[in-house]
């Protein structure tokens, strides 16, 4: 005890970490009916953590070529010892993350906590959202099978579609015309270089801002949070978190051994598309959306209207702060949370229609 | 010099003036002609009777070699007066009686200087052979209902045989020899009782050729000859069957049967396969019991019975087991286990029973019962690595219930804990 | 009476801080076993590809062959008795027995139902309906590589 007590002081003494101490000594979490949403950006930063440390593991034994790819994930998951553990894992917890990421996102948006001054933490968080549907879509084509050879040719060729740059981004993408060996290469190098770099630099500031600013407590929770007692940062909430994270532990455990993920057919270019190719169930609702809409509306191609239509949707969510004027002096308009609930409501419900197999 | 475009044409015109002079009654070989008038004479008549022939010889490859309808007609194809160019004195006759076919082809496919300049590969002793087959033989006593060379290479528009739309092409013969021998009115005249075809029809070796698109599968001729067609003799039948079915033959040879069959002039293979409809052989045939082969000679008590049960009861434990572990293995392998090593003895299983089948043929039992020993030791390996990937895979939720036991103890804690502080 | 009265609280305390630190400890250890166990690399250290080592040049005399494994299903390299190297799939078309090089015949064999190939696959003669799926063959050195489906 006495070595830790005197590394302690020798390294306070040098870079004053004391009002770091201090700081966490006072940090507080507001208690009121919705302090249930507190736990959700926590949780996702879980199955983020456990992303990080299966991706590596996963690394040791992966090969990023169309020759290889399908070969070393079946190696991982035969004949690695819990190589099936962690690859079925690391497939579970990205879909866990995105859903948790969404809750928090929703829940967020629902409660108002968009408002000034988090409008950074908003903006940050809304990357960091796409950034993980980038990570989703990256990692979908890395095994190399049939679905995900397909899907991603499905996907690089709505993007593709964009106005002006289409062309230049599906090449960029794709790494040529067509999805190949050169496209599982950059994608490899998308999912563990670019993504996760600018995905710590972003969770940093989203992290940073949530310590300078403090939890946010909504308009109606305000009385309540006054009445009752805060809940101490450490050790309270802290072990409260602990237990969801174990929790999600727990859940991963069980999907991941009893609904290991599927390998598939290796990915054969030449071979006719097979029926039913579908992304990750977060593309869902803009895939089968695409897919209803009519070849042209009014004149215009009907892809390209339903891109457009989510590019202004996803704008709209962006700038919510902006756009929402009355919630800069914490009185939120009435416009704007109808708004999340009806985009929560058609996400969910072209989700799990689209699951049900509802969708020709 | 001789500009090079006039020579094919001098020898159209050369060959023309061959032609063009008297032919002798007796079939000499064929020349060519630049002109067919019979052709030009015949297309345009009405009576489908004359005009098919025409219409017909437009593929023939005996036309497309230059051979004019006077080849086998006689006239004169260049005569533009019919009276002409059917003048009998030049050998002209119409239609051909059944009779004379075999002997007019023969006037030329028996002539191995001529065919050496149409058609080098192809043998010349179809006549030497048709006048041996139960065909020829009944022709020569006048039978004009039996097959000629007609019958299945077809009259004008005669296509080679290699040729995917003749007759005679493997997987066309069936219905070739059918339209004669699917006839069961015409058939019991001679004592057959038509079926053969239709039996066939069941076979094997019918599945081969048509479904697996097999062209080395058996079809009639490969059997009994197509010029010299006849039943395979009692003797020969193993002779037939063994010009693929080798091993079989081999080991039919060294077992006692071969000699006890020929006692009795019993067909070797085809007591138990039979002729025409030859199934998938089944290990359920072995035995003297009903519908089982050996009961047609064995009873239960005599050594060959007991033999046979014996047979039998390995092929039939050896199955089974093998049937055992590859459901074994198969389930394994859905559980998400890799099951390479169970495969590979699997499939030396396999081959051990399929040779231990063998030796049924030769009907030893000690040989078949080192061949069943090895299909056991190699399922059991099988059986072995499966059991081993289900231990894998109890382990595998043992340790998940163990982990989850952990967390979940750890929650309680946490929860406890956190009450406590808050109390 | 009131040391009575502490002395449960206190015990129930250190049985609650024991229980957190074991299931703690437990779920830790649960975590970290495969982890460690997933670090250590399989006998097999490299993952199978549609490419193997079929065998050495060295250990392959003209008119000779031997049989290799593409995971579960065999194949056979044969070196022909003019010393040229060519690979097929061993499983005969027949009944899927496991084919063999046959030097006095100086041509594939099959055991069972003694189907015959050439050289080349082809099946020549016995019960065989089809020819032997051929494998490309890469010599390099003394090693002896064989692709599938190139």
């Amino acid at each position: 005890m006495r070595i830790l007590e005197r590394l302690w002081a020798s390294l306070d003494e040098r870079l004053g970490l004391a009002p770091l101490v201090e700081f966490a000594r006072h940090k507080e979490v507001p208690r009121h009916r919705t302090s249930w949403a507190y736990y959700f950006g926590g949780l996702t930063l879980f199955f983020l953590g456990i992303q990080i440390v299966t991706g590596i593991l996963l690394l040791l034994y992966y090969r990023p070529t169309a020759e290889a790819a399908f070969e070393s994930v079946q190696f991982i998951v035969t004949r690695v010892p819990f190589g099936w553990l962690v690859r079925s894992i690391h497939s579970w917890s990205a879909n866990l993350m995105i859903l948790s990421a969404f809750v928090h996102m929703f829940s967020v948006y629902l409660l108002g906590a968009y408002a000034k001054p988090r409008e950074l933490t908003w903006w940050s968080g809304f990357a960091l959202l796409l950034l993980a549907m980038g990570f989703g879509f990256s990692g979908y084509l890395l095994p190399w099978n049939e679905l995900s050879f397909f899907a991603t040719r499905i996907g690089t060729d709505i993007a593709g579609k964009t106005p002006l740059v289409g062309p230049w981004l599906l090449r960029f993408l794709r790494g040529g015309d067509d999805v190949t060996g050169a496209t599982l290469t950059r994608f490899f190098g998308f999912h563990v270089a670019l993504l996760p770099m600018l995905t710590s630099g972003l969770l940093a500031l989203h992290l940073l801002l949530i310590q300078k600013q403090g939890m946010h407590v909504p308009e109606g929770e305000a009385r309540e949070a006054q009445r009752r007692p805060p809940i101490p940062f450490f050790p309270n909430f802290a072990l409260r978190e602990a237990a969801v994270w174990l929790g999600g532990l727990a859940l991963l455990a069980v999907l991941a051994a009893f609904f290991p993920w599927e390998l598939g057919v290796k990915a054969d270019p030449f071979a006719p598309a097979p029926a039913g190719i579908k992304p990750e169930w977060y593309f869902l609702f803009m895939f089968e959306t695409l897919k209803l809409l009519p070849p042209h509306v009014l004149g215009i191609e009907g892809e390209l209207v339903g891109l457009a239509l989510f590019t202004l949707g996803g704008l709209v969510w962006f700038l919510a702060p902006v756009l929402d004027r009355g919630s800069r002096r914490g009185v939120r308009s009435r416009l704007f949370l109808l708004l999340g609930w009806l985009a929560l409501a058609y996400l969910v419900s072209f989700t799990v229609l689209s699951l049900a197999g509802v969708f020709p | 010099m001789i500009p090079r475009a006039v020579l094919p044409l001098a020898g159209l015109v050369l060959a023309a003036t061959g032609l063009s002079a008297p032919r002798p009654a007796t079939l000499g070989p064929p020349g060519k002609a630049a002109v067919d008038t019979c052709l030009d004479c015949h297309r345009s008549l009405d009576e489908s009777r004359l005009s098919q022939p025409a219409e017909q010889a437009a593929a023939d490859i005996h036309r497309l070699q230059g051979i004019t309808c006077a080849g086998c007609h006689g006239g004169d194809p260049t005569a533009e007066d019919p009276e002409a160019a059917m003048n009998p004195a030049l050998g002209f006759q119409g239609a051909i009686a059944p009779t004379a076919v075999p002997a007019l082809c023969a006037g030329c496919h028996s002539n191995p200087a001529f065919m050496l300049r149409y058609a080098p590969n192809i043998p010349t002793d179809q006549a030497a052979q048709y006048a041996t087959s139960r065909h020829g033989l009944a022709l020569a006593k006048g039978d004009t209902r039996v097959a000629t060379c007609t019958s299945c290479h077809g009259a004008h528009g005669v296509l080679p045989a290699d040729d995917a739309r003749s007759p005679v092409y493997p997987s066309r013969i069936v219905e070739t020899c059918e339209r004669c021998h699917g006839d069961a009115s015409l058939m019991q005249t001679y004592g057959i009782s038509g079926r053969e075809v239709a039996d066939y029809r069941q076979s094997v070796h019918y599945a081969a050729l048509t479904q697996k698109n097999d062209l080395s599968a058996p079809t009639c001729n490969d059997c009994h000859g197509s010029h010299g067609a006849t039943p395979p003799g009692v003797s020969s039948v193993s002779n037939v069957c063994g010009t693929c079915h080798l091993t079989q033959r081999e080991l039919f040879d060294l077992s006692p049967h071969k000699e006890a069959f020929a006692s009795i002039e019993q067909p070797a293979c085809e007591a138990c396969h039979g002729n025409h409809a030859i199934h998938a052989p089944d290990d359920a045939w072995i035995g003297v019991g009903e519908g089982q082969v050996c009961g047609s000679c064995h009873v239960a008590e005599d050594g060959g019975g007991q033999v046979a049960v014996q047979l039998a009861a390995h092929l039939g434990g050896a199955s089974r087991a093998i049937a055992a572990s590859r459901e074994r293995v198969a389930r394994a392998e859905r559980a998400g286990m890799l099951m390479d090593e169970a495969l590979v003895q699997l499939e030396e299983a396999h081959q051990a029973l399929v040779l231990a089948r063998n030796q049924v043929h030769a009907a030893a039992l000690a040989t078949l019962e080192e061949e069943t020993r090895r299909v056991l030791a190699a399922a059991s390996k099988a059986d072995q690595l499966a059991a081993a990937a289900e231990a894998e895979i109890r382990f595998r939720r043992t340790g998940l219930v163990v982990s989850l036991v952990a967390i979940l103890a750890a929650m309680v804690a946490l929860a406890l804990k956190v009450r406590s502080m808050e109390r | 009476m009131a040391a009575d009265g502490t002395e449960p609280t206190v015990g129930r305390r250190t049985l609650l801080n024991w229980l957190l630190g074991t299931s703690l400890g437990a779920t830790l250890a649960a975590a970290l076993y495969p982890v460690l166990r997933f670090v250590i690399p399989p006998e097999v250290a490299e993952s199978p590809t549609n490419r193997v080592l079929a065998g050495k040049l060295s250990e392959l005399p003209p008119n000779t062959g031997r049989v290799f494994r593409f995971g579960a299903k065999p194949g056979i390299l044969i070196r022909t008795a003019s010393g040229e190297v060519r690979a097929f799939s061993a499983i005969c078309t027949h009944l899927n027995c496991t084919v063999q090089y046959r030097p006095d015949f100086q041509h594939l064999w099959c055991a069972c139902h003694n189907g015959h190939y050439d050289l080349q696959g082809k099946n020549i003669a016995g019960p065989p309906p089809r020819p032997l799926e051929a494998f490309k063959v890469d010599i390099a050195g003394d090693d002896i590589f064989v692709t599938k489906g190139a």
